[in-house]
């Protein structure tokens, strides 16, 4: 079951395309990453799903149904900027932002005892927010995104602004929350940090879909098809565009994209004659590299 | 619904736990009290001193009734005379002496009547402040009493029986109602129609600050994002002007109730240590004004709010409340001045017209229906425009609200305002 489907959506701000017929789908239990530089229209479609901006154009469904007031209850939403109540008690405010999703005084207030003590800032509960540190104000917002057990979960930018060590923990809670059957929407401009935590992704660039699909779709389309190569010695070859159609030279070793037509054997047979190898390996390239590439075609076409 | 409850609890809560709303509330009765009270206590204190005066007298009659009717008509609370005069002699009279004894406090001041007072209707008063006005009526209303007693005994009449001819006459006033006239002070008519309107205008500017302060506090703390995942934009907007009004309501109740409670028993109160004091007449509300102060103050209030929520919404600093909230003080302050024009003539073409406009109506149909009677249709005809208005205007500022509060960093005009309204979104 599709829970939120997007259909050619656009978006536009005066004269500019924020999003540009976008479509894609997320099946119920997925992670979805929605991935993109800054500016690329990430937000704007994530405020779309949650109907607090409308589209200009094209139809957005989410649990089969247009978005009413009564339906947001079952979703969760954590913005790109993030904001509490800096004056009022920390506990106050997670139980607040639970009656606001549907739940009665009570159980707001005892989900917000649970949540709190799990993420050990039950010391803190009757502390002004404004007086709690960053990272335990990212604590408390996530709090307020998931206390309801929301079916749906939209994260913009979750791993913005977090040490590594809240980066993984955002990571676990994330997947435990998909093991729970939540589907989650999230957007990153960070992509190599995320691939691994999605199960299908869509690139956007200027409001378009660059590429989507699952993340296994979107790696064979491109094949295993980088040569990567740690040498030493002046590799000359590099600058024969019948062999190399692309390289990135990183000191101690170089990706490659072959030509066209050009075998890894041919490659390694010609890289032998001048430099010395020390490991040559055929990898798989990565959402960043994909990303690149694929933009960089884009801008070739426009301009 | 339950969404604007829910937000409307913590609007109301967060306002009224907070310290400043309890130190408000306790203060503002005290800093009125201070206003009303001080003014009388130092014309209390300043009356308490005994003044001299020296009168030189050239015509050789005034000085002795001057005495006898100043000593019978200006007496303190004790029941003694306010003034002590001395007469000094044309022989002993020496300007420079007299002029020291001022400036050296001995005197307060000095009277020079001369022979040709009674044709030139005119003496000398002289003392170190002159600009004290009631000191100077006092005088002259002494002198004149002696100068008009002595022209009496002239014409050969009986100066009472003349005073007695003379008195004055005072009209009683009748309000004239459906039900008939009926007793009223003017005075204290007007001291109602003040304090009734004045309220409303405290109400609208003072409260509808709360409502633009709490907007732009919601967005530039960028809680509003997160309670628009939550609730619609109206529910957000209606829930805060109806907490904020709630707050509102709970500190002007805390204030009648201690003022009915400070009236009652205060005036009992004072009159135990004060026997003789005069306490002003409390003005009584006749139940249908005090049912147009309700509905048009509440009306009010949500006309206004709804306009302050939208203006809130344009701004995302603290420094930008300054300039978005003229385009809804400016008819507020407009009010009141069409109401200090209109209420000497609260029946005539003008009143009636102003009052039907919304943005006018809080205040000045309370003071027409205060100051006189007001046909039943226009009270109702201006409650029913303003109820549309009113709605018309939450309408309004809710499609402002709802793309206003996304918006960040820019100040917003007029035009890009319009198309706001416009969006379908």
């Amino acid at each position: 079951m599709e829970i939120v489907v997007l259909r050619n959506v656009y978006k536009f701000f005066g004269e500019k395309h924020a999003v540009e017929d976008l479509s894609f789908s997320v099946p119920k239990g997925q992670i979805f990453g929605l991935l993109g530089p800054n500016g690329a229209g990430k937000t704007t479609t994530l405020r779309m799903i949650m109907r607090i901006l409308l589209p200009d154009q094209g139809t957005i469904q989410v649990f089969g149904n247009t978005l009413a007031p009564s339906m947001v209850n079952r979703i969760g939403y954590m913005p790109e900027e993030r904001g509490l109540y800096k004056k009022m008690k920390v506990f106050d405010c997670v139980a607040f932002f639970g009656e606001l999703k549907g739940l009665s005084p009570e159980r707001a207030r005892k989900k917000a005892k649970e949540w709190l003590s799990r993420f050990e800032l039950s010391e803190w509960a009757q502390k002004k927010i404004g007086e709690l540190s960053k990272g335990m104000q990212q604590k408390v917002q996530f709090i307020l995104t998931v206390l309801h057990e929301p079916e749906l979960l939209i994260l913009d930018e979750p791993f913005s602004g977090l040490d590594p060590v809240n980066v993984d923990e955002m990571k676990n809670m994330l997947l435990e929350m998909k093991n729970n059957g939540t589907t989650i929407i999230f957007s990153s401009h960070q992509m190599e940090q995320v691939e691994k935590l999605c199960d299908a992704i869509c690139l956007i660039h200027r409001g378009k879909n660059v590429l989507s699909g699952t993340l296994s779709e979107v790696k064979s389309k491109f094949g295993k098809n980088r040569i990567r190569i740690y040498y030493d010695g002046k590799a000359q070859f590099l600058k024969d565009r019948s062999l190399v159609l692309e390289s990135n030279d990183f000191g101690k070793y170089v990706e490659i994209q072959p030509a066209p037509g050009v075998t890894p054997n041919a490659l390694l047979k010609r890289a032998v004659q001048e430099i010395s190898i020390h490991r040559f390996e055929i990898t798989e390239p990565s959402l960043h590299d994909i990303f690149v590439q694929l933009v960089k075609n884009q801008g070739e076409q426009i301009e | 619904m339950n969404k604007t409850w829910i937000i409307l609890k913590r609007e109301y809560l967060i306002r009224v736990k907070n310290k400043w709303f309890l130190i408000g509330t306790l203060f503002f009765p005290v800093l009125i009290v201070l206003m009303v009270i001080l003014p009388s206590v130092f014309m209390m204190t300043g009356n308490v001193g005994k003044r001299t005066i020296a009168v030189v007298d050239e015509t050789g009659t005034l000085f002795p009734l001057l005495k006898e009717h100043a000593d019978g008509a200006y007496k303190d609370d004790q029941g003694r005379p306010l003034y002590n005069w001395i007469e000094i002699s044309k022989n002993e009279f020496d300007k420079e002496n007299l002029n020291q004894e001022v400036l050296d406090g001995k005197l307060d001041a000095f009277l020079i009547f001369p022979s040709t007072i009674f044709e030139n209707n005119q003496f000398e008063l002289y003392a170190k402040n002159i600009g004290n006005f009631q000191f100077n009526e006092s005088i002259n209303a002494m002198v004149t009493a002696a100068v008009t007693r002595v022209r009496i005994l002239d014409t050969g009449l009986d100066p009472q029986k003349v005073h007695a001819l003379t008195k004055s006459v005072r009209a009683k006033t009748f309000k004239v109602v459906k039900e008939g006239p009926k007793e009223e002070s003017g005075e204290l008519v007007f001291v109602l129609m003040y304090i009734l309107t004045l309220t409303i205008y405290m109400v609208l500017i003072f409260y509808g600050m709360f409502v633009i302060r709490g907007v732009v506090e919601d967005k530039s703390s960028r809680v509003m994002e997160l309670l628009l995942s939550s609730a619609t934009p109206n529910q957000i907007m209606i829930g805060k002007i109806l907490g904020i009004g709630a707050m509102g309501l709970t500190q002007i109740g805390i204030w009648a109730i201690s003022a009915f409670f400070l009236t009652t028993y205060g005036t009992l109160m004072v009159k135990s240590f004060v026997s003789q004091a005069q306490l002003p007449a409390l003005p009584s509300l006749s139940l249908g004004s005090a049912l147009a102060f309700v509905i048009f103050f509440l009306l009010g209030y949500f006309f206004y709010s709804a306009l302050y929520a939208a203006l809130g919404s344009m701004g995302d600093s603290e420094s930008d409340i300054q300039h978005l909230q003229w385009p809804v003080v400016t008819p507020i302050i407009l009010s009141l001045f069409l109401m200090f024009a209109l209420m000497k003539n609260p029946e005539g073409p003008m009143a009636v017209v102003l009052s039907l406009i919304p943005f006018f109506t809080p205040i000045l149909m309370v003071m027409r229906v205060v100051m006189g009677a007001v046909p039943l249709f226009q009270v109702i005809l201006a409650v029913v425009l303003l109820i549309l208005s009113t709605l018309g205007m939450m309408w309004l500022s809710a499609r402002i609200f709802r793309i206003g509060i996304l918006m960040y960093g820019k100040r917003v005009t007029l035009p890009e305002v319009m198309k706001w309204i416009r969006y379908s979104s």
